[in-house]
C-alpha cells in the first residue's frame, strides 16, 4: 500500500514541481536588454561536428559584433541548444528558445530536425535563416531562408556542369550516394533527372554514416573515369583511400558541399590520393584570400582546424547577413528594431529588408541575394582541392 | 469472496493521481499559466508512459527481452501518420475524430506485427528473442527509409498533421488512463496470472493447461498496440515523422525506463518514463551550447550508480535502511510498519537465470517441501486422533 | 573475377565482424551478460592509436599499447560497472553497460572533440595476380582473425585457464565448489575480449582510417549480429557468424537495386537462421528438463 502511494506521490510531486520550475523559469526574461539569435543543432552524437562548426562560428560572429558595440548600442545573445540530430528533440528545443527570448533564429543545422523546425516556427512567425539545413522545402513558409544551396540546386548545377565539361571515353559517370540520406539522396536524384542521356549512370551506394568498407563499392565504380561524390567528406575520404588503386589515376572525383573539410581533416594526408579532387560549393576551407581567408584564419585561432568546414563559414555569415539586415532596419526606423521587439515582428522587419533588395557580401559569396521563396542566389564556385598526381 | 468486493485503494491510486494530474493541468492549460515548454514536455511523458507501460508488459511479466519496441511504434507512428494525412485532405479535417481513427488504424498495424514478432518468440528464447525483435525494429526501420516519396516519405519522412498543442497532451493522459484500465484489468485477471506464470516457469505453466501460445502472442499484440498508439500520438505531436528516430537505440532508451522503474511495476514505470524524459529535456535545455556534451556524460552516470543502487547484492542492507520508503515514513513521522514481504516482490521478473534453463534441484527441494507441508497436518491430525 | 575479389572482400570484412563477436561471445557464454559497451572499446582502441601514432609515428609500439590500454579498460570497466552488480539480474547489468557506452562516447568527444580523425597506420598496398587486384589489409586480416581463432580454442582446450573458463559458462556454481575462482576468470574474459576488439580496431583503421565517438556502435551491433548467427558462446559459431555477415553485406552492397537494404537483409538473415535453429548455426541445444 505504502509502496504504491510513494512511488506515485513522488511521481506528482515531482512533474509539478517540474512544471512550476520551469514556468517560474520562463518569466523571468520580459525586459531584456540585448538581441536573441538562437540555434538547434547536432552538439553530441555523429553529426556533432557540424553542429559545433554551427556554434563556434556563429559565436565568433556574436562576439565580433557585440565587440564593435552590437546594434543601437544593445548587445546580441547567441544560443545554442543540442538537437542530436534527431527532430523529436525540436519541439523542446523550440521552447527554450522561445524561452530564452529568441527574437531571430539561424533555425536548424541539420535537415531532419530543421523540417519540424521550420513549421513550429511558423506557428510563432520566428525568421530563420539556416547555415545548413538543404532540404528544398526547408524554406517552404515565408518566415524561412536558408544561405546554403538547396539539394535541387546543387544536383542540377553538378549535372550541368558535367553535361558541358566533362567527357569520358566510355560514357559512364560514376555516382556514390548514401542511401536514406536526404542530403545525398537529394541532391543524386536531382543529378540523375538533369544528366545529359549521352552518359550512363553507375550507381553505388551505403548506408551508415560513417561506412567501414566500401570495396564492393569500389568494384562497381573501378571503371568510371569520372565519379560524383554527393557525400559528406568523411565517407568520401574513406572511398578514396580505399579506391586509390583500383580506380584509374585519370579518373575524376568531384563533390557537391559536403566534401568541403576533407583536406583539412587531421590526419588524412589528401596528397596520397593520385585523383583529382574536386567540388562544388560556396566555400573553400583552403581558401587563401579574401574574407573567406580572414574567417579561416579567425577560426582556426579559437577553435582549431578540427570543425572548420562549410556550415560554420555559412553560419558566420547567416549572423552577418541578419545582424545587417537589421541594421539597415534599424537606420530606417530605430523604434522597430530593439531587444523588446516581439520575434513575429522582427520576422515582418526582416522579411521586408531581405526582400527590398538587400544584399549581402561575406565568406561564402559576394552579393548574395534571397528570392522570393528563401532560397539564395549566390556563385558556386568550382574548387579543386587537389589536382591529379603525376 | 470478500477481497472481491472490497474496494482496494491500491489498486486505483495511480488512476486517482494521474485523472488529478489531467485535470490540474487542463486548469493550468486554460488559465494560461502553461508555457509551450510544459505542454511539449508533457506530449514527450504521456508518450514515454505509453511506451514503458506496454514495454513493461512483455520484459516484466511475460519476462522476454524485447529490443524492438520502437519498431512497433515506427509502424504506428507511419501507419496513423498516413491516415491521419489522408483523412485531414478529407471532410473530417485534423480534428479528434481524425486521432481516433488514427490511433485505432495505428495500433491495429502495430498490433498486427506484434503478432508476427511473437510467433518467433514461441520458439525463442532470452537473449535470442532479443536480437530478433532488435533484428525487427531495424528491418522496419530500414523498409520506412527507403520508401519513396510518394508512399512515406523516405529519407525526409512523412509530413503529418500536427495536432493543436493545447489539447494533445489531454488526449495523451486520457489515453494513458485508458491503457491503464486495460493492461490493469488483464494483469490482475486470470489471464494475468497465467502471464506471470508463463514468467516464472514455462513447463509448468504449459503442465497447468495454460495455452502459452495464446498467451505469448496475446501480450506481444497488446503491447505492439499500445507502442503503436504511442507511435501515433508521436506523429501528431510532430510535424513529420522520420524514421530513423526509431532504431535500436530508442529501444533500448524505452526498456531502460522500464528497467529502472522495477520489472513488473506498472507504477514504476511510469514513474521512471516521467523521470527520465524530464531528466532528458531539462538537461538539453540547461547544458545549452558548450556544456551539451555533458548531457550523456551525466545521464550515464546517473544511470549507473541508480542501477548499482538498486540491483547490487553487495549494497542490500544499505538499501533497506536508506530508501525513498524509509525517507518518507521518516518525514511523515510514521512509525515504520512491518511489510509482509511475499507482498513487495509480488509481480517481479526475476531475471537472475537464463529462462532457458530450468533449474533442476530448485524444482525439486520445491516438490519436497510442498509434500512436508502437506504432510504436517496429517501428522498433527494423526497425533490428535 | 570480380565474384573472387568481392568474395575475398566479404572475407576480410566478415573476420574483422568475427574478431569483435569473438570477444561478445566469450563474454555472454561466461559473463552471461549482453556487453554493450564492448563496441566502444574499439573506439577507445581507435583514439589510442590515433595519439600514439602521432605521438611516436611506431605504429608497432601504437598497437601494442592500444591492446595494454584497452584491456586494462575492459578490466576496470568490469570492476567497476559490472562486478558490483555479480548475481543480480542480467538487465541491471545490460543498462549498465549502456551507461559505460554512453559514457565512453561522451568522454571521447570531450577530449577529442567531435571531428572524425584519420589514422593512417599503415600503407600496405596491393596484391597482383594478374587481373587480380588484393589489398595487403584483407589478406592480413583474414590471416590474423583465422590464426587468433585457433589460438583461442587451443588456449581454451588446452589451458588450465580455459578449461576454467568451460566450466564457469557451464556452471557457476559447481565450478566454484571445484576450486574455480569465478571472479579471476570473469576477468580473464574481459581481458580477452576487449584485447580483441583492440586488434579489431587496428583493422579497422587499416580499411577506413577515420576514428570519431560514436564509431563503435555499429560494429558493436554487427557483431552481437553475429555472435547470435553462430550461436552465442561458441567460438567458431562466432567465427562463422562474423564471415557469414560479412560476405552477405559485400555481396548485397555490390548490387545497386538491393544496396539500400544491406542491414535488412542482414538482420533478416539473422531472423530466418533463429527460426530455423533457435540458438544459432552452433550453438548448443539446451535441452529443458523438468
Amino acid at each position: 500500500m505504502k509502496k504504491w502511494f510513494t512511488k506515485v506521490a513522488m511521481a506528482v510531486a515531482v512533474t509539478l514541481t517540474a512544471v512550476f520550475a520551469a514556468f517560474l523559469v520562463g518569466c523571468q526574461n520580459k525586459n531584456k536588454n540585448e538581441f536573441v539569435i538562437g540555434v538547434s543543432g547536432p552538439l553530441t552524437g555523429p553529426a556533432a561536428v557540424y553542429g559545433l562548426a554551427v556554434k563556434n562560428s556563429a559565436q565568433m560572429a556574436v562576439d565580433e559584433i557585440n565587440e564593435a558595440g552590437g546594434l543601437g548600442g544593445y548587445k546580441f545573445k547567441f544560443v545554442a541548444v543540442d538537437d542530436k540530430h534527431d527532430a523529436s528533440t525540436v519541439s523542446t528545443n523550440y521552447a527554450t528558445l522561445v524561452k530564452e527570448g529568441m527574437q531571430v533564429s539561424l533555425g536548424c543545422v541539420t535537415t531532419k530536425p530543421g523540417l519540424e523546425f521550420k513549421s513550429l516556427s511558423k506557428e510563432d512567425n520566428v525568421f530563420f535563416m539556416t547555415p545548413s539545413a538543404t532540404a528544398d522545402n526547408i524554406p517552404e513558409f515565408a518566415n524561412g531562408y536558408q544561405m546554403c544551396f538547396a539539394d535541387t540546386k546543387q544536383g542540377t548545377y553538378s549535372a550541368n556542369y558535367v553535361n558541358d565539361n566533362v567527357t569520358t571515353s566510355n560514357n559512364k559517370i560514376g555516382v556514390l550516394y548514401r542511401a536514406g540520406d536526404d542530403y545525398s539522396q537529394g541532391i543524386y536524384n536531382n543529378f540523375k533527372n538533369q544528366l545529359a542521356p549521352k552518359f550512363t549512370l553507375v550507381e553505388a551506394s551505403f548506408t551508415d554514416d560513417n561506412p567501414t568498407d566500401l570495396s564492393s563499392q569500389v568494384e562497381l565504380l573501378k571503371d568510371c573515369e569520372f565519379i560524383f561524390l554527393p557525400i559528406y567528406y568523411t565517407p568520401a575520404s574513406v572511398f578514396m583511400l580505399q579506391a586509390k588503386d583500383k580506380v584509374s589515376a585519370d579518373c575524376v572525383y568531384f563533390g557537391c558541399d559536403g566534401l568541403d573539410g576533407i583536406e583539412s581533416s587531421e590526419g588524412f594526408d589528401i596528397n596520397s590520393i593520385p585523383q583529382e579532387v574536386s567540388y562544388l560549393s560556396h566555400f573553400n576551407s583552403n581558401a587563401t584570400e579574401g574574407a573567406a581567408k580572414t574567417y579561416i584564419d579567425k577560426y582556426v585561432a579559437k577553435y582549431g582546424k578540427d570543425t572548420l568546414n562549410q556550415f560554420g563559414a555559412s553560419a558566420y555569415d547567416c549572423v552577418y547577413a541578419i545582424y545587417n539586415a537589421m541594421k539597415a532596419a534599424y537606420d530606417k526606423d530605430n523604434s522597430k528594431v530593439t531587444p523588446n521587439t516581439s520575434a513575429s515582428d522582427m520576422c515582418e522587419v526582416l522579411k521586408t529588408e531581405f526582400q527590398g533588395g538587400f544584399s549581402y557580401s561575406g565568406v561564402t559569396g559576394t552579393n548574395i541575394t534571397w528570392d522570393r521563396d528563401g532560397y539564395v542566389n549566390k556563385a558556386a564556385v568550382k574548387y579543386v582541392v587537389k589536382a591529379k598526381s603525376n | 469472496m470478500k477481497d472481491k468486493s472490497k474496494f482496494k485503494l491500491k489498486h486505483f491510486i495511480n488512476y486517482i493521481v494521474i485523472g488529478a494530474a489531467t485535470i490540474i493541468f487542463t486548469i493550468l492549460n486554460f488559465t494560461g499559466v502553461l508555457g509551450l515548454s510544459e505542454q511539449f514536455l508533457l506530449e514527450k511523458i504521456t508518450i514515454a508512459i505509453i511506451l514503458a507501460v506496454s514495454l513493461g508488459l512483455v520484459v516484466g511479466f511475460l519476462g522476454e527481452l524485447s529490443l524492438g519496441h520502437a519498431g512497433f511504434m515506427c509502424i504506428g507512428a507511419y501507419i496513423g501518420g498516413k491516415i491521419s494525412a489522408l483523412l485531414s485532405s478529407s471532410s473530417l479535417g485534423t480534428g479528434l475524430p481524425n486521432l481516433l481513427i488514427s490511433i485505432i488504424v495505428g495500433g491495429i498495424a502495430a498490433a498486427i506485427a506484434g503478432v508476427a514478432i511473437g510467433l518467433p518468440a514461441l520458439r525463442l528464447k532470452g537473449d535470442y528473442l532479443a536480437i530478433v525483435t532488435l533484428a525487427f525494429g531495424e528491418i522496419v526501420k530500414t523498409l520506412f527509409l527507403n520508401s519513396s516519396d510518394e508512399s512515406f516519405g523516405g529519407p525526409i519522412g512523412l509530413e503529418t498533421p500536427r495536432y493543436d498543442r493545447n489539447h494533445l497532451f489531454i488526449i495523451g493522459f486520457v489515453l494513458v488512463l485508458v491503457m491503464l484500465a486495460i493492461i490493469q484489468n488483464i494483469i490482475r485477471s486470470k489471464h494475468g496470472r497465467a502471464i506471470t506464470s508463463i514468467r516464472d516457469s514455462e513447463i509448468a505453466a504449459r503442465a497447468t493447461g495454460i495455452n502459452v501460445t495464446r498467451y505469448k502472442l496475446l501480450v506481444f499484440a497488446l503491447s505492439a498496440f499500445f507502442a503503436g498508439i504511442a507511435g501515433v500520438l508521436y506523429s501528431f505531436s510532430n510535424y513529420r515523422v522520420q524514421c530513423t528516430k526509431f532504431d535500436y537505440n530508442y529501444s533500448i532508451e524505452i526498456l531502460v525506463m522500464v528497467v529502472l522503474g522495477g520489472m513488473g511495476s506498472v507504477n514504476g514505470s511510469i514513474l521512471s518514463a516521467t523521470l527520465i524524459t524530464f531528466l532528458q529535456v531539462q538537461l538539453a535545455s540547461i547544458l545549452t551550447g558548450d556544456l551539451a556534451v555533458l548531457q550523456n556524460i551525466f545521464y550515464a552516470l546517473v544511470l549507473i550508480l541508480i542501477v548499482i543502487y538498486n540491483n547490487a547484492p553487495a549494497l542490500k542492507g544499505f538499501r533497506e535502511t536508506h530508501n525513498l520508503k524509509t525517507f518518507f515514513s521518516k518525514l511523515f513521522k510514521k512509525k515504520k510498519e512491518d511489510v509482509d514481504p511475499s507482498l513487495v516482490k509480488d509481480d517481479e521478473a526475476k531475471w537472475n537465470r537464463i529462462p532457458t534453463k530450468i533449474n533442476m534441484d530448485e524444482l525439486l527441494s520445491m516438490d519436497v517441501k510442498v509434500t512436508e507441508s502437506t504432510m504436517k497436518p496429517d501428522k498433527d491430525k494423526g497425533g490428535s486422533s | 573475377m570480380s565474384f573472387i575479389v568481392t568474395f575475398l572482400n566479404g572475407l576480410s570484412l566478415g573476420g574483422v565482424y568475427a574478431l569483435i563477436a569473438l570477444g561478445y561471445t566469450m563474454v555472454y557464454g561466461i559473463a552471461k551478460m549482453l556487453n554493450f559497451a564492448h563496441g566502444d572499446i574499439i573506439m577507445v582502441g581507435g583514439y589510442v592509436l590515433f595519439v600514439f601514432i602521432s605521438l611516436t609515428g611506431q605504429p608497432i609500439l601504437a598497437i601494442i599499447i592500444a591492446a595494454f590500454l584497452c584491456s586494462l579498460l575492459g578490466i576496470s570497466m568490469e570492476k567497476a560497472a559490472y562486478k558490483p552488480l555479480r548475481g543480480a539480474s542480467p538487465l541491471a547489468v545490460l543498462i549498465t553497460a549502456i551507461g559505460v557506452s554512453y559514457f565512453l562516447q561522451s568522454l571521447a568527444q570531450i577530449i577529442f572533440g567531435a571531428a572524425p580523425k584519420f589514422v593512417i597506420i599503415a600503407d600496405l598496398g596491393v596484391i597482383t595476380f594478374g587481373e587480380l587486384v588484393i589489398p595487403v589489409y584483407s589478406v592480413i586480416t583474414l590471416a590474423i582473425s583465422i590464426l587468433i581463432m585457433i589460438a583461442l580454442s587451443l588456449f581454451i582446450k588446452f589451458t588450465k585457464t580455459g578449461r576454467a573458463m568451460i566450466a564457469v559458462s557451464e556452471d557457476k556454481a559447481a565450478a566454484q565448489i571445484m576450486g574455480i575462482n569465478v571472479n579471476t576468470i570473469i576477468t580473464v574474459t574481459f581481458l580477452i575480449g576487449s584485447f580483441l576488439a583492440a586488434v579489431a580496431s587496428v583493422f579497422y583503421l587499416l580499411k577506413a582510417p577515420n576514428i570519431s565517438p560514436t564509431f563503435g556502435s555499429k560494429p558493436g551491433i554487427k557483431a552481437f549480429t553475429a555472435a547470435v548467427i553462430g550461436g552465442i558462446g561458441s567460438i567458431p559459431g562466432a567465427m562463422l557468424g562474423g564471415f557469414l555477415l560479412g560476405i552477405v553485406e559485400v555481396f548485397s552492397n555490390s548490387v545497386p537495386a538491393i544496396a539500400p537494404y544491406t542491414d535488412a537483409i542482414e538482420f533478416l538473415i539473422l531472423i530466418v537462421i533463429l527460426l530455423v535453429r533457435p540458438t544459432g548455426i552452433l550453438g548448443k541445444k539446451r535441452r529443458e528438463k523438468v
